[in-house]
Parts: C-alpha cells; sequence; structure tokens
C-alpha cells in the first residue's frame, strides 16, 4: 500500500462566465514515505489544486485520493491525514493565526494534545530549524515576508507530518533563504524519511528532487527522475524553463561542441572542461 | 530624481517592540536609472520604498527624502502630487485588486487624481494595451477571473495608468511561472520608455543583473553599496562580504573558471556566458 495514492481524480470548479473548468483530469500516482518529489508546471496548471487534494481540504469530483489506504472523503480519518500531511502556502500572510511567533508554531502541535515539555521541544526546534529562533517572541505581523514564510514552515515542521507539501513556499524568500529552506527541508528528507512534495518554479530547485512530475493543463505530462531533462519538450511544452545548465548545454550541442546531456551544474561544468582540453590536446 | 539623505527608520519607536529597520540611508537615484535594490529578506528594501511616495512618515531627525523637488521630511507634504509622480507596485498587487471590472480597477488611480471620467478611462485603455492585454476583450470582464499573471498585468496597469514619471517595484515577478516573469521584465521595459526611472526590489539576481544599471546592497538596514552590475556579480569578494547570492550565470561561470575554463565571471546574462563558453572551449580548440 502506498503512503499516497490518486486513483483517477478528476477536480473541476465553477469559473467566472459559470462554466465548469477542469482544474485536473484523471490523475493517478502515488508517493512514497522518504521521496522527494519536485511538482513543476506553469500557473494555472493545477498544482495547488493537487496539493490540497492531497490532504482533503478539497475532495476530488472522481476518483480518490487515499493515505495510508484512507480516502480523503472519510471525515473520520481526516484529523489524522492532516497530522501525516502538511501543506505550507505560499502567502505566509494567511497562515499566521496567533500575535507571537512561538505561539504560532505551537499551534499545530497543541492541537495535537501533546504534553507541554513535548510541545515545548517541539517548538524550539521548529524554530531552530528554520533559522528563527531569535525571533520566538516577536510579532509575526512585524517580520518581513521571508521571516513569516520560515515561520510558517515552522508551524508545519512542528507538527512533524509524515509528508510536506510546499505550494511555492519559497516564492517569497531571497535567495540565502530559499536554499535555506531547501537544506531544511532536504536534511528533514534525509534524517526523518519525511516524504517532500515541492510545488515550484524554480527549476533548479526541482532538479534538486529524485523525482520531477509535470502538470500541463491539469493532466500530468511526466513523470520521472532528471532524465526527463533529456526530453525537453515535455518541460517547454508545459510553459517552463530548463535549468539554465541544461539549455547551455543543448545550444552547445547544437553548434557542434557535444557536451551531452548533463543532469547537474556539476556535469555540465566537467562535460565543458573534457571538450576544452581535449581540443588543447588535439 | 530621488535624493535620500541620512534616512533612519524605526518601527514602535519607545516600546519594548522597537526596531530599527533602516540606518543612516544615503542614496541618489538619477532619473533615467533601472536602479536595482536587494537584500535579504528584513534588511529594510520594502520599508526604504515605501518611503518614496509618503507611505511611510519620516521620522523627527531621521534624515531627508528629496523627489525631484518635493522634500519628504516636511510636515506637509503635498501627497497628490508626489502620488502622481512615484507609483508604487507592491509585492503580490494582484491582491490589491478590487473593482467588479478590470476597467474600473484601472480607472481607479487616474480618477483620484481628479481626471474627468473620459481621459480616466482613456488613460486605463492606453495603460491595458501597453500591458499586453486584449482591451475589447478583457475591460469589461472581472479582474478576479483572470490568471495570475493576467491579474497582476491588470495591477501594473492601474498603476501605470497614474503616468507615474518614477515607477517603484516591490518583487515584480515573485510567484510568477518562467513565462509570466519575462511578460513582467518586457512590459517593464516598455514603460520605462515613458517613465524614464524604475526603481526595483528583487530577490532574483539573474534579472538584477540583467537588467539593471545601479544597484543598492542593503545588509540589516544598512547600505553595503551602490554597484553596476558588473562591479558586483564580477567581484567575489564583493558579493560574499555583501551577503548577495550569485545569479545562475556567474555561479555556472564560477564553477567553469574552477576547472580551468577562463570564461569572463562578470557575465550578465545567458548570452554572454554562452558565447564565453564558446570563446574558451572554441579558443583551445583551434
Amino acid at each position: 500500500m502506498s503512503f499516497l495514492e490518486f486513483k483517477n481524480v478528476e477536480y473541476s470548479y465553477v469559473g467566472g462566465d459559470d462554466e465548469l473548468v477542469s482544474a485536473l483530469k484523471d490523475i493517478s500516482l502515488t508517493v512514497e514515505r522518504g521521496e522527494f518529489v519536485a511538482l513543476v508546471g506553469c500557473n494555472g496548471s493545477g498544482k495547488s489544486t493537487l496539493a490540497r487534494l492531497c490532504n482533503g481540504l478539497i475532495a476530488p469530483d472522481g476518483g480518490e485520493v487515499l493515505v495510508d489506504g484512507k480516502p480523503t472523503t472519510d471525515k473520520s480519518a481526516l484529523f489524522d491525514i492532516r497530522k501525516k500531511i502538511g501543506i505550507v502556502f505560499q502567502n505566509p500572510d494567511n497562515q499566521m493565526v496567533t500575535t507571537i511567533v512561538e505561539d504560532d508554531v505551537a499551534f499545530g502541535p497543541e492541537n495535537l494534545g501533546l504534553k507541554p515539555d513535548e510541545i515545548r521541544a517541539r517548538v524550539d526546534w521548529a524554530l531552530k530549524s528554520v533559522g528563527m529562533s531569535e525571533h520566538a517572541k516577536s510579532g509575526p505581523f512585524r517580520l518581513s515576508g521571508g521571516q513569516k514564510q520560515r515561520v510558517a514552515i515552522a508551524g508545519v515542521l512542528a507538527i512533524k507530518p509524515e509528508l510536506m507539501i510546499l505550494d511555492e513556499a519559497t516564492g517569497m524568500l531571497d535567495p540565502n533563504g530559499r536554499r535555506e529552506v531547501l537544506e531544511v527541508v532536504k536534511k528533514l528528507n534525509r534524517d526523518e524519511n519525511m516524504a517532500v512534495i515541492m510545488i515550484t518554479h524554480f527549476m533548479e530547485e526541482a532538479a534538486a528532487a529524485d523525482r520531477i512530475i509535470v502538470l500541463n493543463k491539469g493532466s500530468i505530462a511526466a513523470d520521472g527522475g532528471k532524465e526527463l531533462f533529456n526530453t525537453p519538450e515535455v518541460f517547454e511544452d508545459a510553459g517552463l524553463d530548463l535549468p539554465l545548465y541544461v539549455r547551455l548545454a543543448r545550444r552547445l550541442n547544437d553548434i557542434g561542441m557535444d557536451v551531452g546531456c548533463p543532469l547537474t551544474a556539476d556535469e555540465f561544468a566537467a562535460a565543458v572542461a573534457a571538450i576544452a582540453t581535449e581540443g588543447g590536446k588535439r | 530624481m530621488i535624493e535620500i539623505k541620512n534616512l533612519s527608520f524605526t518601527y514602535s519607536p519607545k516600546t519594548p517592540f522597537t526596531t530599527q529597520a533602516l540606518f543612516d540611508i544615503n542614496l541618489r537615484i538619477e532619473t533615467g536609472d533601472f536602479f536595482g535594490i536587494i537584500g535579504s529578506t528584513g534588511a529594510g528594501k520594502s520599508t526604504l520604498v515605501s518611503h518614496f511616495n509618503g507611505l511611510t512618515k519620516i521620522q523627527k531627525h531621521s534624515g531627508a527624502v528629496i523627489v525631484d523637488d518635493i522634500d519628504l521630511s516636511v510636515k506637509k507634504i503635498d501627497l497628490k502630487k508626489l502620488r502622481a509622480k512615484v507609483g508604487m507596485v507592491f509585492q503580490y498587487p494582484e491582491h490589491q485588486l478590487f473593482a467588479d471590472t478590470v476597467l474600473k480597477d484601472v480607472m481607479f488611480g487616474p480618477k483620484n487624481l481628479g481626471l474627468s471620467n473620459a481621459e480616466a478611462e482613456k488613460r486605463a485603455r492606453d495603460a491595458i494595451a501597453l500591458v499586453g492585454l486584449d482591451c475589447a476583450e478583457i475591460a469589461e470582464r472581472s479582474p478576479f477571473e483572470l490568471s495570475g499573471g493576467q491579474k497582476r498585468r491588470v495591477a501594473l496597469a492601474g498603476v501605470i495608468a497614474m503616468h507615474p514619471e518614477i515607477l517603484v517595484l516591490d518583487e515584480p515577478t515573485a510567484g510568477l511561472d518562467p513565462k509570466g516573469k519575462r511578460e513582467i521584465m518586457d512590459l517593464i521595459l516598455r514603460v520605462k520608455s515613458d517613465c524614464p526611472t524604475v526603481v526595483m526590489i528583487s530577490h532574483n539576481m539573474d534579472e538584477i543583473a540583467e537588467y539593471c544599471n545601479k544597484i543598492a546592497v542593503l545588509k540589516h538596514g544598512r547600505v553595503m553599496g551602490v554597484f553596476s552590475p558588473r562591479e558586483l556579480f564580477g567581484s567575489e569578494d564583493l558579493l560574499e562580504s555583501c551577503g548577495v547570492e550569485l545569479p545562475l550565470v556567474t555561479e555556472l561561470a564560477v564553477k567553469l573558471n574552477a576547472l580551468g575554463i577562463a570564461v569572463d565571471k562578470s557575465v550578465l546574462t545567458e548570452n554572454e556566458l554562452f558565447e564565453e563558453i564558446k570563446k574558451a572551449a572554441g579558443a583551445k580548440n583551434a
């Protein structure tokens, strides 16, 4: 049994002209414990809808979403499902519920009915993980956008979910903040076996994942490892950019400098270096 | 031109929550600049630019901001004149759309300038066209049924319709997909031909490197310096001391250099890097 399973999921909503808009079409996928998945697609491709289906924030119109075998439409299972799957959204302002940062982070664990010292420990750990310990006593509304987002991530961390979904949660962070959050998430994935679904536009960020799922107009266009970069059409059709080094490699290949299909920036640099030295020896 | 002299700012002064956000800032933004402001979250970037249209009042004995001939450190500022001059686009401006049609939303700004309905509508229609939307098709629709990228363009049109001379943008491309990002940057370049001065806060170093002629680096509320893009991104020491992340092109150029490929580290765009790699690897091939 998979940890998370989508079985032929359909979802539509009523659009502006009272017409039914199909946001997701026949989605089937599974995510296992400990996986690190990047979910990419352009604005309006259905990424956030997919995220909201995972822990039952919305229910599918067709098909089923199962968490540990339990459907998200089963109301008696919802509390448990949301304990297992936490979502961090894009806009932190909509995710703050209290006036003190550490209270906000404690909100989740308190609702789990944990003992006070366990709550204390989790809050401290979560704030430390996102580098916000020194702001524990601040008011969340006095923080900058990026700082607030880190608090929001800490709030979900403190629940210790088995799957954390980041819905463009790093979009408001600066590059350092983004890297820090990415490191935290990678570490939790590695050390605590927490599964991660990262929804992002940053292809360099997506390249850090073990598995990339490409959504295009509500359907899964591709699902695989970094070897997907070998078929750039998939990303281009979905309105996405390729990572910079993949774009450069393709252009170099086009003019006859064969660097192959590097899957990381380091591989790219090595391939270019190999060509240059080879030429030098000639 | 915006001149900032010894500007400091403290949130909630004389309370237990007091936090100083800006320390003795001195900057000069000239007419015609595409002025980038960078720095990590909490560096004071948004606090700084919120002074430019009088949204944040300059505190007593905390310096001055002068926008062309308007001194913002005096008690009574002519806000109407100031806001006609300085167009401010906040983070996620689409969250501020409110009217029931796109046209009404874009007309709101010009009407507040005291323009007639007819003039405001004309400006609104021009602005909607300028941001690349089909006015005939979209004018009477609700802004809330548009896509994220379209909403953002409508929000930008609302500011552009006020015909500002200085456009201040706080992370204009945040949250957009790559295509949406390019569309917004192209549109800002189009606007710049009529609105000569653009100030842009961004965390996207690739955009900063490609578009700005001057870049101010803020760190913990202080200005670390003002640089040209090549000066800043070409110097690893400077980047390190200012705590600035490398643009992706620079990062790749540095990696190549480490492996003995002598590409210029001050490249700012993908095209420049491509040419450099061609030259470096090709030269050895020849």
